[in-house]
């Protein structure tokens, strides 16, 4: 299917899946001892089917078939626009380019963290003005559009920080990623008192463990005083911690979960090692053996919820979650073909140029160019953003064979770029998403998907499809 | 979201769902940036 066109010249009257012009509707195995599922690539439309009913999916006038039928090319219309149809609504805000940690994995240059340049207060504030004007032109008027503060470390410039943040109140929506060491009570209060949403950075559930990842530049561990921080906005419901999963700490998630529970985190990402750089590199775990401890983790946050009534949501998996249950409603745009970076949103360093993603901050050829001195528009055109925004599974090996493919969207271009060199590579971690994508739709064959998503997220979405078949027992 | 339970005399043979974000376009959204249910029908993109 192209692009939401399911007509083509072909005589065939599409009446059967996977020949002519039939909607291919392939079996996937999700590890489930009653169901398998059944996938349509391109529309990322699934179905469940007991393992003794599978053959009679593909018979002529089969009422799943039938049913989807008539809804594909709506849904290809739909994923065509969630794919294609989107304009930058938020930023990723590097507001200096230093940073107080020398993380291992860091995709921004040592140089740059450790030498850089801080961005003036009246700078911040004239570049966020240029890209609130950028967004009232191509979001709806009642949209909010979003800064995210990003690293390096924004509070080393928390003054400049605070200033934007107070000089725009409600015209965006405010985010900081912190590494958390200079997070002050008096910081904490003003970023609450602001609903800013606070997003801190934690690798393991003890110092020893943490140190080995996130240390600073003479090595020292800053376990304790990340946790102090993150105690500071207990019982704040805008903050969430990151866990970087590298083959150090992979073997400690379950651990981290609970320690992650205990300390009433609301919202935890185990967000897979970004090998854009030879330090995250050479932090990656083994793809299967990440994947098991990952799985592990997650069923530990669901015995912990059926334990105490309280969830700690993985917000990456649950994305991949949403990613199943409703396309349209995912959060994160790293897991979609094209990522995000580049038409969702966009990256400003703290120089004042437009990167697709801050993932590509240290990778000149992306610059697109100064804030100040190009058009917005014509940046998203340039070749620097075209190259991540034009990579599509479409055009990546396996991924263009792959039933799953628009459950995971093959991230991240700038980490597929930097292994081998060119964009039509994959991602890192194929097994991860595979097996995600199956834990994801057992979760759903056994009931228990709710379990693993913020409260009310139906609250936001509209059934469109819902079939339900019995058949004597 | 329901619950698919197998009877005596029935069995769920075939579950096949899908949703879409019924606010404007997606709900792009970032992980810090944590929205109460209320919020999410305010926010969206024009696609």
């Amino acid at each position: 299917m192209k692009r939401g066109d399911i007509k083509t010249a072909a005589s065939s009257q599409g009446r059967w899946a996977n020949s002519g012009n039939g909607i291919a509707l392939y079996p996937v195995d999700i590890d489930h001892p009653v169901f398998t599922a059944v996938v349509s690539p391109d529309t990322a439309f699934w179905a469940l089917v007991d393992k003794s009913e599978l053959a009679g999916v593909f018979t002529d006038g089969h009422p799943l078939y039938r049913e989807y039928y008539r809804k594909a090319e709506t849904f290809a219309h739909e994923m065509n626009a969630l794919r294609f149809g989107q304009k930058p609504s938020a930023v990723y805000v590097n507001p200096t380019e230093r940073c107080n940690l020398d993380c291992s994995y860091c995709y921004i240059p040592g140089e740059m963290r450790k030498d850089g340049r801080d961005m003036p207060k009246e700078v911040l504030i004239g570049a966020l003005e240029r890209m609130k004007r950028y967004f009232r032109r191509n979001t709806p008027e009642d949209y909010k559009p979003e800064v995210i503060f990003h690293g390096s470390e924004p509070m080393l410039n928390r003054e400049a920080v605070f200033a934007a943040i107070d000089y725009f109140g409600d015209d965006f929506r405010f985010g900081v990623q912190t590494n958390g060491t200079l997070l002050d009570r008096e910081s904490a209060d003003f970023l609450m008192s602001r609903g800013v949403g606070i997003g801190f950075s934690l690798d393991a559930p003890e110092a020893v463990l943490a140190s080995r990842t996130r240390k600073t530049w003479l090595g020292d561990g800053i376990y304790d005083t990340v946790v102090q921080a993150i105690e500071l906005v207990k019982g704040y419901d805008r903050y969430s911690v990151i866990c970087t999963v590298t083959k150090e700490n992979m073997a400690a998630l379950v651990d981290m979960v609970d320690f992650f529970h205990a300390m009433e985190v609301p919202v935890c990402m185990l967000n897979p090692v970004r090998c854009t750089r030879v330090g995250g590199h050479m932090m990656k775990p083994d793809d299967a053996a990440v994947a098991k401890y990952y799985l592990q983790a997650l069923d530990r946050t669901h015995e912990l919820y059926r334990e105490t009534g309280r969830k700690l949501v993985v917000a990456n998996f649950a994305n991949i979650l949403l990613a199943v249950l409703a396309p349209t409603a995912r959060k994160l745009m790293c897991d979609i073909s094209p990522c995000g970076g580049g038409r969702c949103f966009v990256a400003l360093s703290a120089k004042g140029d437009l990167f697709p993603c801050s993932e590509f901050v240290g990778l000149p050829e992306f610059n697109g160019g100064s804030v100040f001195h190009e058009d917005i528009d014509d940046v998203l055109e340039k070749t620097s953003f075209r190259k991540v925004t034009g990579r599509k599974v479409e055009d990546i090996d396996p991924c263009n064979r792959c039933a799953i493919r628009h459950f995971c969207g093959s991230p991240c271009p700038a980490e597929a770029y930097s292994l081998h060199g060119t964009m039509r590579s994959p991602g890192a971690f194929c097994e991860l998403y595979e097996k995600q994508v199956r834990y994801a739709m057992r979760l759903i064959a056994d009931g228990k998907a709710d379990d693993f998503l913020e409260d009310n997220w139906e609250n936001s979405v509209e059934t469109v499809f819902d079939l339900a078949l019995s058949s004597p027992a | 979201m329901k619950q698919h339970q197998t009877t005596q005399k029935n069995k769920t043979v075939i579950i096949a769902r899908r949703k879409r974000s019924s606010a404007k376009g997606t709900g792009l959204s970032h992980y810090i940036l944590i929205e109460k249910p209320s919020e999410k029908k305010e926010h969206g993109k024009k696609a």
